[in-house]
């Protein structure tokens, strides 16, 4: 599914956790890791580094090491795209402050720009996280085929014990509101139609995918998606929200929210960003 | 306080009562015909007014709506104004920038396009012709603009009904179209009040750089602090208090908060109606559920009122005029059709696909007509204008299906 993971490195606390976390994934994928610093190299942090992996028996994988200078989420970015990286892992605060949110945070920086997927983990562990109760978003964007693939992908390779593709019905209230029009009968079954409608169309994309054995669960809600994946993650006490984005964002975004601004304002809980 | 004493009560419950029994029954008429409540509903207003009842039936008209002008009928009026103020709310509430932002600028290309064409054109015929089309002479700049602006409104409400029932809402197409009208709303309350602050009727407020400035800043505080507030505000209002009564009591209670204050700056009490309810329905915590409520309730209730109200208050025999009608249908459906169609083609929308949305932002019904009231009210447009709106909004509503139809089997 991935050939090359990267792991942004800054040598804070979280760094020892984020480095077993990384190397989880590298065997679970069978693929070469980059490590990338950007700061000075020093002898220092360059033993601390060999030190790190080799506690975590990383030296004997497929490892390459980048020390750069500059402007941090620059660098990174450049260098996930020169090394045709396809997975960025990086830690993030599960909130951040007013500030922060408008200003962003190197982490938010990224995962806001990242040339490729991007899984961000929330409380990286030494002991590594559990992927084993996955949300995957399967509201209907031109996008949202190929996250349910690559998430169904993912929910396999790291033998998820359950997928839920959670649905939302775009505009509910408006369409029931207008659906007010009708007889009671005709209510029911626009709101049937509208429930059906989504269930399908998941149906319809999972129907072509190999499922392995994994157990899936399609869930429809009204609302904004975002706001009620957060709110289905927190509920069902998920460990993994697989989410597309196609876009990069901006500060504009920032200040009128939306969709994928949403969830990284409260991330529920640790997140794949599915880019294209 | 003054009340109504017996009789005047009697004549408003009568009055109240025979809106909506006249209007539920046009409704169902125009349910059954496969057209929207709201031709039904404005019908009802015509049969009821002074048009039909009124010359067939003088006496029970007089009788019903005539008796207590002082009392009775202002008691209405009040009924009516909140009509209108819940109907702005609700249309805010229909507005997500989420789905504003996700059509990006291909909706914003379009949905400016559509207006464009039509004010200007308004504009230009209504200046050229004053005193043809009926506009005040004495505020020509501003009465051509507002006849230029009630002609580039679409009907959001109306015609997300027509994209469910031709099962385009969630095709690409139906979500460009709800958002470019979800914008025209936007820009056209924004243009709406900062015209009627120019306006020479315009009695009251600030002046008229203030209002403006004041308008632009309600809006951005309303739709980033004001958002905030109520989002840390809704949880606990959902939590602690009954539901759905707390939520809707205090919606409504911010809704005429927010339209007495932007009355209050000199912009128009609508206004602030229409962007409290921007924020509030784009509040993450306001569940669709909520909104569900909140429609069915203004809709089936105060809406009905309102667009039989309409009826009530101009003769729509004595004042047509087939000329003024005439030119304001064509004006108004070919400018709106054409703006959509060019800013769909300029945004690389396909051929077919601007065609739909060109016929998908003309539909109107809803917001148009509050505007043509309200520049009746302030004597910016004559009867006769003001009649040609109304039916522009009936023949837009009535033919946006079969036109969407239509288009939609075009081998092209």
């Amino acid at each position: 599914m991935y050939t090359k993971i990267a792991l942004a490195i800054a040598f804070s606390p979280r760094i020892e956790a984020l480095i077993a976390e990384v190397k989880r994934l590298v065997l679970l994928f069978d693929t070469e890791l980059l490590l990338i610093h950007v700061g000075t190299k020093t002898p220092q942090l360059e033993e601390k580094l060999d030190q790190l992996l080799q506690r975590h028996g990383c030296d004997k994988l497929r490892i390459k090491v980048l020390w750069l200078e500059g402007k941090p989420v620059k660098m990174i970015l450049k260098a996930c795209e020169e090394e045709k990286v396809d997975l960025l892992v990086a830690g993030a605060l599960k909130q951040e402050g007013l500030f922060k949110y408008y200003m962003g945070t190197v982490g938010r920086k990224i995962i806001r720009k990242a040339p490729c997927s991007v899984l961000t983990l929330i409380e990286p562990k030494v002991e590594t996280s559990e992927f084993s109760r996955i949300v995957i978003n399967g509201t209907q964007l031109e996008f949202t085929p190929q996250v349910i693939e690559q998430g169904l992908e993912f929910s396999k390779i790291v033998k998820a014990d359950l997928v839920s593709i959670l649905n939302e019905i775009k505009l509910y209230g408006l369409q029931m509101g207008t659906a007010g029009e009708d007889s009671e009968d005709e209510i029911s079954q626009t709101r049937r139609r509208l429930v059906q409608n989504e269930i399908e169309y998941v149906e319809k994309i999972i129907d072509k995918l190999d499922k392995g054995n994994l157990k899936i669960n399609i869930k429809v809600t009204g609302g904004k998606w975002a706001v009620e994946l957060a709110r289905f993650c927190e509920k069902t006490d998920a460990n993994l929200l697989v989410v597309g984005d196609d876009r990069r964002l901006n500060f504009f975004d920032r200040l009128f929210p939306h969709d994928l601004e949403e969830l990284l304002s409260t991330l529920p809980c640790n997140l794949l960003i599915v880019k294209k | 306080m003054e009340t109504l004493n017996h009789k005047e009560v009697i004549n408003l419950l009568l009055q109240i009562a025979a809106m909506l029994i006249m209007a539920r029954v046009f409704a169902e008429i125009a349910r059954q015909l496969k057209q929207p409540a709201v031709v039904g509903e404005i019908l009802a207003g015509i049969i009821l007014g002074p048009t039909i009842l009124g010359t067939l039936f003088p006496e029970f008209h007089t009788y019903l709506f005539a008796a207590n002008p002082e009392t009775t009928n202002i008691a209405l009026d009040g009924f009516v104004q909140i009509s209108v103020v819940l109907l702005l709310f609700i249309a805010g509430l229909e507005v997500e920038l989420q789905i504003v932002w996700s059509q990006g600028k291909n909706a914003l290309q379009i949905a400016v396009a559509s207006m464009v064409l039509p004010i200007i054109a308004g504009f230009v015929v209504a200046y050229a012709f004053p005193e043809f089309l009926g506009v005040n002479i004495n505020d020509r700049i501003v009465a051509s603009t507002f006849f230029g602006l009630a002609i580039s409104i679409t009907a959001l409400a109306v015609v997300a009904r027509v994209l469910m029932d031709l099962n385009l809402f969630k095709t690409q197409t139906g979500l460009l179209i709800i958002a470019g009208a979800m914008i025209v709303d936007v820009l056209g309350w924004i243009v709406f009040s900062v015209i009627l602050s120019l306006s020479e009727s315009s009695s009251g407020g600030l002046g008229v750089w203030p209002t403006i400035g004041l308008t632009l800043l309600f809006t951005l505080v309303m739709l980033t602090v004001g958002k905030g507030l109520i989002n840390k505000t809704l949880p606990w209002v959902n939590k602690k208090l009954a539901w759905p009564g707390g939520l809707l009591s205090l919606s409504l209670a911010l809704c005429f908060l927010a339209a007495s204050f932007t009355e209050f700056i000199g912009i128009h009490a609508i206004f602030g109606a229409f962007i409290i309810g921007v924020a509030l329905g784009d509040s993450d915590h306001l569940t669709e559920k909520a909104k569900e409520i909140l429609h069915q309730f203004i809709n089936n209730i105060f809406a009905p009122i309102f667009f039989v109200s309409i009826g009530l208050k101009v003769n729509f025999i004595e004042s047509f005029d087939l000329g003024v009608t005439g030119v304001v249908v064509v004006v108004g459906l070919l400018t709106k059709y054409y703006g959509a169609y060019i800013g769909g083609r300029f945004a690389g929308v396909g051929r077919k696909q601007s065609i739909i949305t060109g016929f998908g932002l003309s539909t109107r019904g809803s917001m148009d007509i509050i505007l043509g009231l309200i520049a009746l009210e302030y004597g910016l447009v004559s009867d006769s204008l003001f009649i040609g709106l109304v039916i522009l909004a009936l023949v837009s509503s009535i033919a946006s299906g079969p036109l969407m139809k239509w288009a939609g089997n075009l081998k092209i």
